[in-house]
């Protein structure tokens, strides 16, 4: 064989094998983030949803006994359950619009023009930039009956008559650690709008303006359009991030007074990790994740049809 | 070559040598709200006491210690030796998490130096000795003596005089239409069955673990729902407050008398001065009852040196060690020689301790106190003062607890 033709078999070979590589390095290249998910958390879901079908209570080790769906069927005769479910649902429903309606609003403020505007762009993102535990504490002490700003400043103005326990009344408890997590997640909202905002093109609303469009018609028809697909995305984002956050609440109240803040991770936290009984808690966390995945599913249905 | 033998045969034998006396590492787990913390200067003591034990003590926070011991003894990081209360004794002994201490306290001197009778009362459900008493309080009732002055009020000895008390005690004092002294501070969140339980574990027959839902156990919680619902003597955010919460308010004068131990004393009267003093919790339904607050430490069954663990418990409760201790904590001494020449706090709080030692006890020595104190009295207590549950319905669900 003459050098000649060995050179003619060799780049005979190498297009099979180039192509051989490029199939495999894309997963080559995922491989380490996929084993990483895998093992904290694909692997933690699996465990999670195993020990929900077994009788297992921390402080006592050496039991673990398969009870099938008894945990799941516990839960839902369980009057804190629906509690709890019910309290997610409030929860959810008015936090996110509260943070979008907010976010919205400063959004379209922050896109107008006026002096110190980068200023105010930085100052807007504290809230979402502080950790959660400060924040609770931070509201903890406004709504203190004794000592919080907030009934200081309501006396004041004369629309209350007599300190009001925010925190230690039933009927407050809720709505005030919404407030709190609404003053907390709104910046994000602010800030995803504000990018999707600066993505549209001036000429669009110059010629609006050309052809007599008022500034509502502007608004409805060319920026919330305009935006949608970053809302759509927030808002899934934000679901998912409220739902599973209970570190507000515990930090503000624990679930109290009673059960008047208890939302469903939070029950399931306690039982898990206060009465250790980790089988109990992995049943009602796992109903919690099938309810969620629910409302994801339908949500992303109904968004993916109204934005395309 | 000889010498290259020589050479290997002797680092072998300095290896083994260095194998044989490996440097011991005690990792101890302990909660102390003090901001002043003395352990470094214990450990210094200690360490300097015994060559090759190094002591590495983690300050956890209260408010989650029991959640991240029982954790971390399940995922097989427990540390070594840990400061515990008598309440979670039974589920750690559940558990096996907890080494017997009976031999090392035979052959300790400073067994027969520790107080009377707190070795037998934190011993182990199974009878055998796993804590060793490291500190102590009892809780009684703190009061302002310049108010009940003021008012022409004696320092109550019986519910319906403390109810009177603090019907009296909450009071708009500028004028303003609001309430700006509250008669008393109740701990409503967890950690506040001590408050409840001196109202209504006093009555003749009522403990936790029977005579709850009679009607002296019923009327005792119903006395509570009462003073907040109807007298409303608590300040209104009792049923989230806490220990800060309390004694914040009873320091800042919004309140006139609460229940808490010696622990606080010098907070108090670093705040008040004069115008703070402590006495026994009144007579409620024929009796009292306070708590007992304990504090031992012990020797858990994984640690890798559970002789080095051992030397350091001793060590925090011998002579001398236990009083620089209980100066941190503030609370008192488990040795004797340590109480006899305790000078840190004021007279009239060690004396309100003393008279409230014959009627102090503890809490059931059951798995079932756990969930007690941690969830089932904190939401029952919350619901009853918020009026989502009546009195009696608390008293059932505790009952059902503990098997009744």
């Amino acid at each position: 064989m003459t050098d000649a033709t060995m050179t003619h078999a060799h780049s005979q070979e190498a297009p099979p094998r180039r192509a051989l590589a490029r199939q495999v390095l894309p997963y080559a290249m995922l491989s380490p983030a996929v084993l990483v998910t895998l093992a904290i958390v694909f692997f933690p879901m699996v465990q999670t949803a195993w020990m929900s079908l077994h009788d297992y209570v921390l402080f006592r080790p050496n039991v673990f006994e398969w009870v099938g769906l008894k945990n799941f069927r516990t839960a839902l005769q369980d009057e804190v359950f629906w509690i709890s479910l019910w309290h997610t649902v409030i929860w959810m429903c008015t936090t996110i619009p509260a943070q979008l309606l907010l976010g919205l609003v400063t959004a379209l403020l922050l896109n107008q023009s006026f002096p110190w505007r980068p200023l105010a762009r930085a100052l807007i993102i504290i809230p979402w930039a502080l950790p959660s535990v400060v924040i609770a504490l931070m509201w903890v002490w406004i709504y203190d009956s004794n000592y919080g700003v907030a009934n200081e400043f309501l006396l004041r103005l004369g629309l209350i008559q007599k300190a009001i326990p925010w925190l230690a009344n039933p009927d407050t408890a809720l709505a005030s650690i919404i407030l709190t997590l609404t003053w907390q997640g709104f910046p994000f909202f602010a800030v995803m709008i504000l990018a999707g905002l600066q993505s549209i093109p001036r000429s669009y609303y110059e010629a609006a303006s050309i052809d007599g469009a008022s500034t509502w018609r502007q608004f409805w028809h060319i920026t919330l359009p305009g935006i949608s697909g970053v809302m759509v995305t927030a808002v899934l984002l934000r679901t998912i991030w409220v739902a599973n956050s209970f570190d507000v609440i515990f930090v503000m109240t624990g679930g109290g007074p009673g059960y008047a803040t208890y939302t469903l991770p939070l029950f399931a936290f306690v039982k898990a990790r206060t009465n250790l009984d980790f089988g109990y808690g992995s049943a009602i966390a796992v109903l919690f994740t099938l309810l969620l995945m629910l409302v994801v599913v339908v949500y992303l249905k109904r968004t993916g049809k109204a934005v395309s | 070559m000889k010498l290259a033998r020589t050479l290997g045969l002797a680092s072998v034998l300095a290896l083994s040598a260095g194998l044989a006396h490996a440097d011991s590492t005690v990792r101890f787990w302990y909660h102390f709200d003090n901001a002043d913390n003395p352990m470094d200067a214990l450990i210094a003591a200690f360490e300097e006491a015994n060559p090759g034990i190094t002591v590495e003590a983690e300050n956890v926070p209260w408010n989650s210690y029991y959640d991240q011991l029982y954790t971390a003894i399940i995922g097989g990081n427990a540390p070594d030796a840990a400061m515990v209360k008598a309440f979670a004794q039974p589920r750690l002994v559940e558990m096996g998490a907890l080494a017997p201490i009976d031999d090392w306290l035979a052959g300790w001197d400073g067994t027969a130096a520790l107080q009377d009778n707190l070795i037998d009362l934190v011993k182990g459900p199974d009878g055998t000795q796993y804590y060793l008493p490291v500190q102590y309080v009892v809780l009684y009732l703190y009061y302002r003596p310049d108010m009940f002055a003021d008012l022409g009020l004696e320092v109550p000895t019986t519910c319906e005089a403390f109810r009177e008390a603090a019907k009296a005690l909450t009071r708009d004092t500028d004028g303003d239409g609001q309430t700006d002294v509250y008669g008393f501070g109740f701990r409503g969140a967890k950690g506040g069955h001590d408050h409840w339980a001196s109202f209504v574990l006093g009555a003749e027959g009522v403990s936790l673990t029977e005579g709850l839902t009679s009607e002296a156990g019923v009327a005792g919680t119903q006395f509570v729902a009462d003073l907040f619902q109807k007298d409303e003597v608590f300040p209104p955010s009792a049923p989230n407050d806490g220990f800060q919460e309390i004694i914040g308010a009873f320091k800042a004068g919004k309140t006139a008398m609460t229940i808490h131990h010696i622990g606080s004393a010098n907070g108090m009267v670093e705040a008040l001065g004069d115008n703070v003093s402590a006495a026994p919790v009144p007579d409620c339904g024929g009796g009292r009852w306070t708590a007992f607050g304990d504090e031992s430490t012990a020797v858990l069954s994984n640690a890798e040196d559970p002789e080095a663990a051992w030397k350091w418990i001793s060590f925090l409760s011998s002579a001398g060690n236990n009083a620089k201790f209980n100066e941190a904590t503030g609370q008192l001494p488990v040795v004797k020689a340590d109480s006899e020449s305790w000078t840190l706090h004021p007279q009239r709080f060690v004396q309100a301790t003393v008279d409230s030692l014959p009627f102090a006890q503890m809490l059931p020595n059951s798995s079932a106190t756990a969930d007690f104190v941690n969830t089932v009295w904190p939401t029952a207590m919350q619901r009853v003062l918020t009026g989502d549950i009546t009195a009696e319905e608390m008293n059932a669900e505790i009952a059902k607890l503990y098997g009744g």
